[in-house]
C-alpha cells in the first residue's frame, strides 16, 4: 500500500493543489498500485513512514502555521531520510526551503531544498511552462506568487522556464534534491502533467510503472502544452 | 458654482452612451470612463447629492443589488448598476442619473475607493471567498483593504454577514455596524483567523479566536438557509435601516438562474463562478441531464486550478456533457472523481446529447451571459 500524505490541506489548500493527491491515487490505480490518501489536519503530527508527501499553496498566515506545526517533530525530514518523495508547491515549496521572508521576518524553513525566498516587487501571475531534465515533454501549470527564490549550491532547478516566471530568478523554476521536488506550478501540476505523476509514483515504489493508457489525461496535457507556448 | 468639468463630462458621457446603444452595446462602461476622464472626482461630486447604498462580496452582488434597488425604490427614484458593471466607471455611469437614491454593485477591489468617494449611507457586505485569484491574489488581501476603509467611513452604516470571518474582520473597526448571522456556516478558506493569523477554532458552524473575532456575538440572527435566502434577508436588513418596507423575495429571484427554451429543450441555466458558487449550485442540480460550460477569460478567472477544490459527487449517475473553452479542464477533473462526461465543442451540440426535455446547466460567468443574453 502506497501511503500518500496530504499535509494540512485546510492551510495549504488555497489553490486546488489537493488534486495532486487525487491524481496520484488515480494514476496508481490505472497502474495496478494500491494507494491510500491520508489527510493530516493541522496541528496533527505527520507520520514519518509515508511514501509521498504533498504540500500546496497558501496565504502567509496559513503558511506560517503549517511550518510551525511541522517543525515540532520534523517528521517530514525524517521521512525524506528514509527515501520518501515530496512534492511541494508554491508556499509549500518555500516551506521546505532553507529560509523565506514573510512580513519583513526571515523564517527558517525545513531545509529540505537549498533555496531562499524573498518577497519580489511584483506579482508573478499566469500560465507557465517548464522544461525539466527528467521528463521529456515540457510541463505546464499556472503560477501566482510574489516570491523570488534563489538556489543555493546544493539545489538543482526543477526546470528551465519556457513561458512565465517560475522562481523569478535565473530563468528557472523550483528546485530538486533527490526525491524532494519544489515548484511554483499549480494546475494542479499533476493533473496537467500525468508524466510527472507517474515519475513520482515510480520514485516512491522504486519500480517501473506500467500505466494503462488514459486518453483523456494525455489529451488534456497535450492541449495545455500546445496553448502554453 | 457648477463644476464645468463635471457638466462637460456628463454631456460627453451621455452622447457616448446614446452612440454606444445605437450600435447595439449596453453603453455602461464607455460613458463612465469618459466622465471620469473629464472629471476624475465625478463619483464624489455626483454622489454628494444622493443617498448611496453599495453592495459588495464575492457571490450574489448582482442579484442582491437588484433586490436592494427594488426595496429602496419604495422611497423614491433609484439609479442602479447595469448588470455586472461593477467597476468604478460603472458606478460613475449610474450616478449620472438625477434619481435621489443610488444602489450600486461594486467590485471587491474597487470597493474601498468607491466608499471613500461616495461616503455612502449604507454598505452591504455579503461574503468573501476565493474568486479570480489572478486578479485578487489572496482573499486576505481583499479583506485587509476593506478592513482599513471600513474603519475610515464613520458616516456609513455597514451591514455584513459575519458568519463569513473575512466579513467580520473587514467590519471589526467600523463605527456603525449591523452584524448579521444565519446561525453560522462553514467557510472553505476559513481555517485561519483573518484578524490575527492564528488557527480559528470552529465548533460546527461557529468560529472564535483568542483575538476576539467570532460569530457568536451578533446584532441580528436569522435561521439558516441558501445563499439566495441569505442575500434576500440581508437586502431587507438594508431596507429596515433606510426605513423602507421589507419585500418578500422568492429564492429564485435571488439566484442567478434563467430558464430558457432552445427548440424542444428547456435549459435551467445557473451562474457559477468559483468554488463557493459551484458548490452551492451543484447541490441544487435536479435534472438527469447536466451541461457544464466553462471558460477562463478575465472575469471568469484565467486559471482553473480551483476545480479541484469542488466536489462534483452530486453529478454521479447523471448524464454529464461539458463544453466551453476550458471543457477539458472540467472533464479531466470529473474523470479523476469517477464521473465520465462527454466533451463537445458547442452548447448546441451539448443540448442534442440530452434525452430529456429539461436540462440543468451550470455555466461560468462569460458562458452564462453568452447563453442568457
Amino acid at each position: 500500500m502506497l501511503e500518500i500524505i496530504r499535509i494540512h490541506n485546510e492551510l495549504l489548500g488555497t489553490y486546488g493543489d489537493r488534486g495532486n493527491a487525487d491524481v496520484l491515487a488515480f494514476r496508481a490505480k490505472l497502474a495496478g498500485v494500491k494507494t491510500r490518501i491520508t489527510d493530516i489536519a493541522y496541528p496533527d503530527e505527520l507520520p514519518s513512514d509515508g511514501d509521498i508527501y504533498l504540500l500546496g499553496g497558501a496565504e502567509d498566515a496559513a503558511q506560517a502555521l503549517s511550518l510551525e506545526a511541522m517543525k515540532k517533530k520534523m517528521a517530514l525530514n525524517k521521512a525524506v531520510k528514509k527515501g520518501a518523495v515530496v512534492l511541494a508547491i508554491c508556499a509549500g515549496f518555500q516551506i521546505v526551503g532553507t529560509t523565506y521572508v514573510s512580513r519583513d521576518e526571515k523564517i527558517a524553513g525545513l531545509g529540505l531544498l537549498d533555496v531562499d525566498t524573498e518577497p519580489g516587487n511584483r506579482r508573478l501571475v499566469g500560465d507557465i511552462s517548464v522544461q525539466t531534465d527528467f521528463i521529456t515533454p515540457a510541463l505546464t501549470g499556472f503560477e501566482n506568487h510574489s516570491g523570488v527564490t534563489t538556489l543555493g549550491s546544493d539545489a538543482q532547478p526543477f526546470g528551465r522556464v519556457l513561458v512565465g516566471n517560475g522562481n523569478g530568478d535565473a530563468g528557472v523554476d523550483g528546485a530538486v534534491a533527490g526525491n524532494v521536488f519544489g515548484t511554483y506550478l499549480h494546475g494542479p501540476v499533476l493533473a496537467r502533467n500525468p508524466e510527472f505523476a507517474d515519475l513520482l509514483l515510480e520514485r516512491a515504489t522504486s519500480t517501473t510503472l506500467t500505466v494503462v493508457n488514459d486518453e483523456l489525461a494525455d489529451r488534456y496535457a497535450k492541449w495545455r502544452r500546445d496553448v502554453t507556448k | 458654482m457648477p463644476d464645468i468639468r463635471l457638466l462637460l463630462g456628463v454631456a460627453l458621457a451621455k452622447t457616448a452612451s446614446a452612440a454606444s446603444k445605437a450600435v447595439g452595446n449596453k453603453g455602461e462602461t464607455l460613458p463612465g470612463r469618459i466622465l471620469l476622464k473629464c472629471q476624475p472626482d465625478a463619483i464624489a461630486l455626483l454622489a454628494a447629492k444622493k443617498h448611496v447604498v453599495l453592495v459588495s462580496g464575492t457571490n450574489g452582488k448582482t442579484s442582491t443589488t437588484k433586490a436592494v434597488a427594488k426595496i429602496v425604490s419604495q422611497l423614491g427614484a433609484v439609479t442602479t448598476s447595469g448588470s455586472g458593471s461593477n467597476l468604478s466607471w460603472g458606478a460613475a455611469n449610474a450616478l449620472m442619473s438625477k434619481a435621489p437614491y443610488a444602489v450600486l454593485e461594486i467590485d471587491e477591489l474597487h470597493l474601498p475607493s468607491v466608499i471613500a468617494q461616495t461616503d455612502p449611507d449604507v454598505v452591504l457586505l455579503l461574503n468573501l471567498t476565493r474568486d479570480q485569484l489572478h486578479r485578487m491574489h489572496e482573499v486576505k488581501r481583499v479583506a485587509d483593504r476593506w478592513h482599513v476603509e471600513c474603519a475610515e467611513a464613520a458616516n456609513t452604516l455597514f451591514i455584513g454577514d459575519i458568519d463569513d470571518p473575512y466579513i467580520n474582520y473587514a467590519l471589526a473597526q467600523a463605527e456603525n455596524v449591523v452584524r448579521v448571522s444565519f446561525g453560522g456556516r462553514k467557510h472553505q478558506d476559513g481555517a485561519v483567523c483573518p484578524q490575527c493569523g492564528r488557527y480559528l477554532t470552529w465548533i460546527r458552524a461557529r468560529y472564535s479566536c483568542t483575538c476576539g473575532l467570532n460569530n457568536k456575538i451578533t446584532d441580528r440572527t436569522f435561521p439558516k438557509g441558501s445563499a439566495a435566502y441569505r442575500n434576500a434577508t440581508l437586502a431587507n436588513v438594508v431596507a429596515e435601516a433606510l426605513g423602507a418596507a421589507p419585500i418578500e423575495f422568492s429564492e429564485a429571484e435571488l439566484e442567478r438562474s434563467v430558464s430558457k427554451k432552445f427548440g424542444e429543450k428547456t435549459a435551467h441555466i445557473r451562474l457559477t463562478k468559483n468554488p463557493a458558487s459551484w458548490t452551492e449550485a451543484l447541490a441544487s442540480v435536479s435534472h438527469d441531464d447536466v451541461i457544464l460550460v466553462l471558460n477562463a477569460r478575465q472575469v471568469d478567472g484565467i486559471d482553473t486550478s480551483w476545480l479541484w477544490d469542488v466536489s462534483f459527487t452530486a453529478l454521479k449517475n447523471k448524464r454529464v456533457v461539458v463544453c466551453g473553452e476550458r471543457a477539458l479542464d472540467i472533464a479531466y477533473r470529473l474523470h479523476v472523481e469517477g464521473i465520465e462526461s462527454r466533451v463537445v465543442p458547442t452548447f448546441d451540440e451539448a443540448l442534442t446529447q440530452s434525452t430529456n426535455s429539461e436540462v440543468s446547466v451550470l455555466a461560468a460567468y462569460t458562458a452564462f451571459f453568452g447563453l442568457v443574453m
